[in-house]
């Protein structure tokens, strides 16, 4: 496959009002792999957060792409992102989902590493008859070739010529902001591990974050689900997001930056049902009363490709891993204001709850559908999505009110009542797409598979 | 002790045919209107979440509302995580006594479910224990109390109270 076909796979013309994507970009083997090539091990990739290993010797496992990666904390107290593969025989060094070693041990041949990632022994170094070459060559974990922290949201590059983080996260900083700001001493993840799979292509997950117009379809028996509480004689009372925030009157609005990260953001008129309302006073006196109403609205951020993160029904953030063409798997987090009261809390987690994960009331549905869209992209006649297209006459360049009050700077803006259903938000993601694939043809010197 | 073991097996037996005959007025029938039921989150290889007040739980209700709310989103054939609704067989397994009283028990038990797509035609399989409180009414006992533990919890695209 050369640069040429990848490229034919979107047809980005707006001035001609037309954008869309080959479905074969969904289903196509090759295409995945060189996705995983060039733009997983690509481009900045989302670990986790430094919360996640707070004290000196502490890690947590991920992944770079296909990579498997560790980060640690050493003794000195200095986060390190490493490949989790020992030097000697590539086993995983670190076979847990997180811990503390000061040491840790190769369980094939004992070759150890400290939690600086250096190399402590080699299991009989002496008595090997190695070469007096063998002590000159590095045997340390290999370091990611960038690994950095905005704010605490730790991320990794297997590439080398990758911009700084904060040039590469751009506007995507500001949602950031709007959710590390949310406590006056930060936030924290609620513990409990949420991760499911499903049969179909990551990119589904891309747009789906962005994508409001699916909400009163995929969602509907949720949203009867929510209406009904609201009754006096309900058992469930649970106060959720949706049946005032997706009514056609509610400003909506979108965000494209570069490096293809998107936002949606929504004005919530029921501020009171989140559970940050529960400290909208302490957070007016810090933050200010525009940047409160900003955290109290709707907000869904994805920082292409890998993280996402929701503000709706509660604080999401989705880490996404593609397995093959055809399969994902997600792992979910609650994200909290740390030191928030008890009962807030529970509350914030039983909104979580009823909304997210595979478990949940509201996933579920989007899960499925795109599980029907995978099997629906085998029809590849039917060569060219018509999804892309909703916003165009509302699309404008750079950036608008909304984004001069939040001080971002973005490639495009929307704003309109809820029911256009933006779908202009998803060209960034399949721009950034094209960029990489061509970077990644030009780094190999268009020496792929032909 | 056989005696209740007994009623215990048959009431465990009772609610998975109801989950797998959709039965489902029946299912939410065997449940008290206020018990509690829980579907806690790993956090770690081996510790469960214990405290759904202040960890995350896969599902954790504090009465059958809940339980009914789901019923009714599968019957309004309007949730696609539902439509056409995936055919389960629940196993039950190794079920013992753990506490009794002169009007209740405590049952723990292991649970298989094969889940089979009639959409994609392929089958999936989640395993795990169970934890019911059980009372004893008028008119028989009932679940006041169940707790589901799923082992392998890196889960399938859609879960529901029928898939454990």
């Amino acid at each position: 496959m050369k640069f040429d076909d990848i490229a034919s796979m979107v047809d980005d013309c707006p001035r001609e009002g037309r954008f869309s994507v080959q479905r074969r970009i969904f289903t196509d083997p090759e295409v995945f792999d060189l996705e995983m090539r060039h733009i997983y091990e690509g481009t900045w990739i989302f670990l986790g957060l430094a919360s996640q290993a707070p004290q000196p010797h502490d890690f947590f496992t991920t992944w770079v792409g296909r990579q498997p990666v560790v980060v640690m904390r050493d003794a000195d107290g200095r986060l390190g992102a490493f490949l989790n593969t020992c030097r000697h025989r590539g086993a995983q060094v670190c076979t847990t989902a997180a811990g503390n070693a000061r040491v840790h041990v190769c369980k094939y041949h004992s070759w150890a590493y400290d939690s600086s990632g250096r190399n402590v022994d080699v299991k009989l170094s002496k008595q090997g008859c190695y070469a007096p070459e063998f002590a000159q060559r590095s045997h340390d974990l290999t370091r990611l070739a960038h690994f950095g922290e905005y704010r605490g949201f730790l991320f990794g590059s297997v590439a080398a010529d990758v911009p700084a983080l904060e040039e590469h996260l751009g506007g995507a900083r500001a949602f950031l902001d709007l959710v590390v700001d949310q406590g006056p001493q930060g936030v924290e993840l609620v513990p409990g591990n949420l991760s499911y799979t499903y049969r179909g292509n990551w990119k589904l997950q891309v747009e789906n974050c962005a994508d409001t117009y699916h909400l009163t379809s995929a969602h509907r028996s949720y949203m009867s689900i929510v209406e009904r509480r609201k009754s006096e004689q309900a058992k469930h009372r649970l106060r959720m997001v949706g049946s005032r925030s997706w009514k056609s009157d509610v400003v909506r609005g979108s965000f494209t930056f570069g490096h293809g990260h998107t936002a949606i953001w929504g004005v919530n008129p029921e501020p009171e049902i989140r559970p940050l309302y529960a400290q909208v006073e302490e957070l007016r006196r810090r933050v200010g009363e525009r940047r409160t109403d900003w955290m109290l609205g709707g907000r869904n951020l994805t920082v292409y490709p890998s993280m996402q993160l929701a503000d709706s029904a509660a604080t999401l953030m989705r880490v996404i891993r593609p397995l093959a063409v055809d399969r994902t798997e997600m792992r979910l987090y609650c994200i909290a204001p740390v030191g928030e009261a008890p009962d807030v809390r529970e509350y914030r987690i039983r909104q979580f709850e009823d909304f997210f994960n595979a478990t949940g009331m509201a996933t579920p549905d989007d899960n499925i559908a795109y599980e029907q869209c995978q099997t629906g992209y085998g029809a590849e006649q039917a060569e060219w999505q018509q999804g892309y297209d909703r916003g165009f006459s509302a699309l404008q360049d750079g950036p608008n009110d909304y984004a001069r009050e939040l001080g971002v700077e973005p490639v495009t803006s929307l704003v309109g009542p809820f029911d256009v259903g933006d779908e202009t938000v998803f060209h960034a993601g399949y721009r950034e797409w094209i960029r990489l694939m061509r970077r990644g043809f030009q780094r190999t010197g268009g020496g792929e598979r032909s | 002790m056989s005696d209740w073991l007994q009623a215990a097996s048959e009431l465990l037996y009772r609610e998975a045919s109801c989950l797998d005959e959709q039965r489902w007025d029946e299912w939410i029938a065997l449940y008290e209107e206020t018990c509690e039921f829980w579907v806690p989150a790993w956090k770690s290889e081996h510790q469960l979440t214990a405290d759904p007040r202040a960890e995350l739980s896969l599902v954790f209700y504090r009465n059958r509302a809940g339980l009914e709310e789901r019923v009714e989103r599968v019957r309004s054939g309007r949730s696609p995580a539902s439509s056409p609704l995936p055919r389960t067989h629940h196993a039950i397994t190794n079920v013992r006594l753990q506490a009794r009283t002169e009007d209740a028990m405590t049952v723990a038990s292991g649970w298989t479910v094969h889940e089979y797509s009639t959409r994609t035609s392929q089958s999936s399989v989640l395993f795990g224990r169970y934890e019911h409180g059980l009372v004893l009414r008028s008119d028989g006992w009932r679940i006041r109390r169940k707790k589901v533990v799923i082992v392998n919890d890196c889960l399938p695209a859609a879960v529901d109270f029928y898939s454990f």
